[in-house]
């Protein structure tokens, strides 16, 4: 028992101070316990690729996936032009860590949606080349084969479209256009060979796209405690989970656009709503007949990309792509799967942690002209909020487990500290919305 | 003198005891007390059995405001039966059969009607939304309804309807308004085909 | 565990913004668009104008299609809101709430705001008081119409000490404006003896059978009469009614029993446009000269009724029950010269549809509205 002896009081002095800095720095440590960080904050790519290799297990890719529903998979999923197999899996696997497809070789796919980051970037929004700031915080490519768009304002209508613009956009990839993109790779005697071994061509952009789809199509993670418990094991959430199953349901109105259902369990609709996030800041009337304007002399797509990220008219959301004025400051309503590791919240990344999320809807969002009509005060109390925050947490899928529960103690300690969005009186109803901007606000 | 006189107080009490009108009831006779004879003899007697839903005109009280369908009359099946029992069909039994289904089909109008049946917080019907069962399209269900994650029945649409816009306390699926409500609805689209899964 | 209630993060900005709006309104024209979004400017000069109603340029300049001319003023509409007290129902006050909202942030604002009857769901004086300081949120004036929701609680004692008579005239920019109280009803509660509150119940049950049929009745017919003796049959004549002045469905009082009669008093006039409430839904009707437009309510919508449809009425998609603000908004009329007129309707969450004069012209021939694609049940 030598250990317990106290030599003198040096080192005594020295076992006390430093023993919890060692501690916070493990802390630290576990975070990046897969490796050093990269450019843009980013685990290196080979360590990327060893880490999903451990995530995902070894099957074969031509059939539909556990945990997907196989007519859904085969009517749905898949595109007639880009059926899974084995060698487009593996091109669009080396595409998706291809740091060349950046103008300056530092970022790739991966460098946003990274694989030890939740398969996004857990920032408020996305850094770009030259260390350029975008205006949106980038969604996870975990389960994204299940949405019907790409990009939150649903610009893409397909994996395969999403793949190809952030390559030539000017602050995320940088390229100037899709030659010079596809110059960057297509003199490779690798790629070549793979390209058409995958393909049966030369390479060129729309394959490019493909393939990267193709890849994501094997980023499943459907096995949540969530769905253990669906399956029949009482234990596998906590009693306080299944309140907030029950909450979700019922009284917190959730599941009206977070919709979860065997075919598609995800939790979205798939729809666009606005939920007064982007209200908070702008005129959306001004905005709104600024980009008419600019979408009058210029709208392809490539434009509504470039306004989308670059410019204050991100704030439209899907108005940019549809302009119907019932799609003004509307968002897609995001999965929730695995969405403790997808960190900050909203389109803008505005919110730290689930308990601002709840305190958001809580009370009744930001009142605009455009906001959801489904959008209504809740007056759920602390514990009611407590069990959703709860449940949603049981939603990370079991190989993600350890970070779940970092996320789980990091949001907690955050939310303890401050509660940025909580407004008792709105969610109660004591003060309703839309009163303030009516009557005055007098507090 | 005293024993005479206490022995006829006594058999005078007995007897009056004998003749009151409350004597009827403690015999324990099959029929309950005439209440609906003397509208003024027991208010709170009176009150007590309305309560128990035995108003006698609430139907006719309800159909002078709302107007509920009639179920089948089954007339055609009076007096063909070939013999066997379950055929034999008398006039009696076709009354009965309508007279039974209609009543809880007016009971839903009652609680379709009434936003404090409905035990709404905020003071709102279903009439409100769906006057004489509008809109219900009973027809259409079951159906795959992405708002509440599985394939509804009607009662589901019915508690979520409960749930929401009108913010009272969810039926349970077997009880007595759930039961009434369904009537109700079905009464108002009887002769719709059924057509399950449409939007 | 004590709770202080927070100023939240989006309060704060509302208030910042809301400050530099009010700064922004002292400001003389030329330097407000200055601020304003250049390429808005660029656009003004264009001549195409931004309707805050609808993201579609509203050329000024109509095309030679032998359509009247251009817009000549607006008035906007609140209609059917219903409130009970607030620590009652919550939903129906931020819904008028909202209505007031959208109003306020029209640019240009109109030149006044028709509410179109039934303020209070059961007539209360607590509910139509909390009506009426919401609508004096107002920045356009407001000119008000009961309906049967706000009258038959006490026979319109609380409306007129709030708002005045209900049946009055009024004349703006040559079109000459009759306000109807079309919601009067034959006593059926006398002889059934009932309380105020127990004949305002009955009325406020769309479906109830035993209220009577609406009607504008005798009086009112002679009021009319003389009060339109005065004009020429030239003048635009725009008519507030909250019942129809037509008569499409008897069982919900979709309906006025006296319509025939009113209808012949305006029939001298080369243009009429009669606007009405109470049914919650779009609703477009032609009678000759005349004119019919529905209001949306802010309270909840109505289906279709399941016969006497106007053949000119292209239906609205129905309801959503899952969004509580659903087939419900307001909205605005353009006024042209002659007295004919476009008609909005401003409905949340979707985009806004117009039924424009050359539709209801032409007979329902050309201008055609969209199409529902979730019919009516």
């Amino acid at each position: 028992m030598q250990y317990l002896k106290i030599k003198n009081r040096t080192a005594f002095l020295l076992v006390t101070m430093v023993l919890p800095w060692l501690g916070a720095c493990n802390a630290r440590l576990q975070e990046n316990a897969e490796g050093p960080r990269g450019a843009h904050g980013a685990l290196d790519m080979d360590q990327q690729k060893t880490l999903l290799e451990s995530l995902l297990p070894e099957r074969d890719v031509t059939q539909s996936p556990p945990g997907v529903d196989p007519g859904i998979w085969q009517q749905l999923v898949i595109p007639e032009d880009n059926k899974m197999t084995p060698e487009r899996v593996a091109l669009g696997k080396k595409l998706y860590f291809e740091t060349r497809l950046s103008k300056d070789g530092t970022v790739a796919c991966a460098t946003c949606h990274d694989v030890s980051r939740g398969f996004t970037d857990q920032r408020p929004v996305s850094e770009g080349i030259n260390g350029a700031l975008g205006k949106r915080n980038a969604p996870t490519t975990m389960n994204a084969f299940l949405l019907q768009t790409m990009f939150l304002d649903g610009r893409a209508p397909s994996l395969e479209e999403q793949a190809k613009l952030p390559i030539v956009n000017p602050i995320e990839m940088g390229h100037a256009n899709e030659g010079a993109a596809l110059a960057a790779i297509a003199d490779d005697p690798e790629y070549q060979r793979m390209f058409s071994f995958a393909y049966g061509r030369a390479p060129n952009y729309d394959d490019l796209g493909r393939a990267i789809a193709a890849f994501e199509r094997t980023f499943v993670f459907l096995d949540a405690p969530f769905d253990r418990y669906l399956a029949g094991s009482p234990e596998a959430i906590s009693e306080e989970a299944k309140r907030g199953w029950n909450l979700f349901n019922g009284k917190g109105r959730c599941m009206s656009c977070h919709q979860m259902n065997p075919s598609i369990p995800i939790g979205s609709d798939n729809r666009f709503h606005n939920i007064g996030v982007a209200a908070r800041k702008q005129n959306f009337e001004q905005l709104a007949r600024r980009a008419l304007e600019a979408l009058a002399q210029e709208g392809d797509m490539k434009a509504v990309d470039r306004l989308a990220i670059e410019t204050d008219l991100s704030e439209l959301g899907r108005f940019m792509v549809t302009k119907d004025r019932a799609d003004i400051g509307a968002f897609k309503t995001m999965q929730l799967r695995n969405i403790a590791l997808t960190g900050p919240y909203m389109h803008d990344g505005s919110m730290e942690t689930l308990w601002d999320v709840m305190d958001h809807y809580n009370k009744g969002g930001e009142p605009n002209p455009f906001l959801d009509g489904g959008i209504e005060p809740l007056a759920l109390s602390e514990d009611e909020i407590d069990a959703v925050v709860e449940f949603m947490f049981t939603l990370s899928d079991a190989r993600l487990a350890e970070q779940n529960q970092r996320a789980l103690t990091q949001q907690r300690k955050l939310a303890a500290a401050k509660r940025p969005f909580r407004d008792t009186a709105m969610a109660e109803r004591r003060v309703l919305p839309f009163e303030e901007r009516v009557m005055g606000g007098t507090r | 003198m005293r024993t005479f006189k206490l022995l006829l107080g006594a058999t005078l009490t007995l007897v009056s005891l004998m003749w009151s009108p409350g004597r009827a009831e403690q015999s324990g006779g099959d029929y309950p007390a005439a209440a609906k004879q003397d509208p003024g003899t027991d208010d709170a007697a009176m009150a007590q059995w309305k309560r128990r839903g035995q108003e006698p005109d609430w139907m006719a009280e309800e159909l002078a405001k709302h107007k509920v369908l009639i179920p089948a009359d089954n007339k055609g099946l009076v007096g063909k039966g070939q013999g066997s029992t379950y055929g034999s069909v008398t006039p009696e039994d076709v009354k009965v059969w309508q007279q039974e289904t209609y009543k809880l089909a007016v009971e839903g109008s009652r609680i379709f009607h009434s936003g404090d049946r409905l035990k709404s917080t905020i003071a709102v019907s279903c009439d409100m939304c769906h006057p004489d069962g509008a809109n219900t399209h009973p027809e259409t269900y079951p159906k795959f309804q992405a708002q509440l994650g599985r394939v509804a029945l009607l009662r589901d649409a019915i508690n979520w309807c409960i749930e929401n816009p009108v913010r009272g306390k969810k039926l349970a699926p077997d009880s007595p308004e759930m039961r009434a409500l369904e009537t109700y609805i079905y009464a108002q689209r009887t002769g719709t085909p059924l057509q399950y899964g449409k939007r | 565990m004590k709770r202080t209630i927070v100023k939240s993060v989006e309060t704060r900005y509302y208030e910042e913004r809301e400050a530099l709006f009010r700064g922004l309104k002292n400001l003389d024209r030329r330097s407000f668009l200055k601020l304003s979004a250049a390429a808005a400017a660029a656009a003004l000069a264009r001549g195409v104008e931004f309707n805050l109603h609808s993201f579609q340029p509203v050329q000024v300049a109509h095309a030679a299609t032998g359509e009247a001319g251009p817009v000549e003023f607006t008035f906007a509409y609140i209609s059917d809101s219903h409130l009970y007290k607030r620590q009652l129902n919550d939903r129906f006050v931020r819904q008028l709430l909202r209505a007031v909202d959208d109003i306020n942030h029209l640019a240009p604002q109109p030149d006044f705001v028709l509410y179109g009857g039934d303020l209070a769901q059961l007539g209360q004086p607590l509910e139509l008081e909390l009506g009426a300081q919401i609508l004096k949120n107002l920045k356009a004036p407001v000119k008000m119409m009961v309906g049967e929701h706000d009258w038959f609680l006490d026979m319109g004692e609380k409306w007129r000490t709030l708002f005045g008579e209900p049946t009055y005239s009024f004349d703006h920019k040559g079109v000459h404006f009759v306000v109807l109280h079309s919601v009067m009803e034959d006593d059926f509660w006398s002889e059934r003896g009932m309380t105020g509150m127990e004949r305002m119940q009955t009325v406020a049950g769309l479906d109830n059978g035993i209220q009577s049929r609406f009607k504008v009745g005798t009086e009112q017919q002679v009021w009319l009469k003389n009060n339109l003796a005065a004009y020429s049959d030239d003048t635009p004549l725009i008519v507030f009614s909250h019942s129809p002045l037509y008569k499409y469905y008897r069982p919900w009082n979709f309906w006025t029993d006296d319509a025939e009669e009113v209808q012949a008093l305006l029939q001298r006039f080369k243009q009429v446009v009669v606007v009405h409430g109470h049914t919650h839904q779009i609703l477009t009707h032609r009678i000759g000269n005349i004119h019919f437009h529905g209001m949306l309510s802010t309270a909840w919508p109505w289906p279709y009724a399941p016969e006497g449809l106007p053949a000119l009425t292209v239906q609205m998609n129905r309801a959503d029950p899952f969004n509580p603000n659903d087939a419900l908004g307001d909205g605005s009329v353009g006024v042209k010269a002659g007295g004919l007129v476009d008609k909005l309707y401003n409905l949340w969450n979707r985009n806004p549809i117009q039924v424009t004069s050359a539709y209801l012209t032409s007979g329902g021939k050309s201008a055609v509205p969209l199409t529902p694609n979730l019919q009516s049940y």
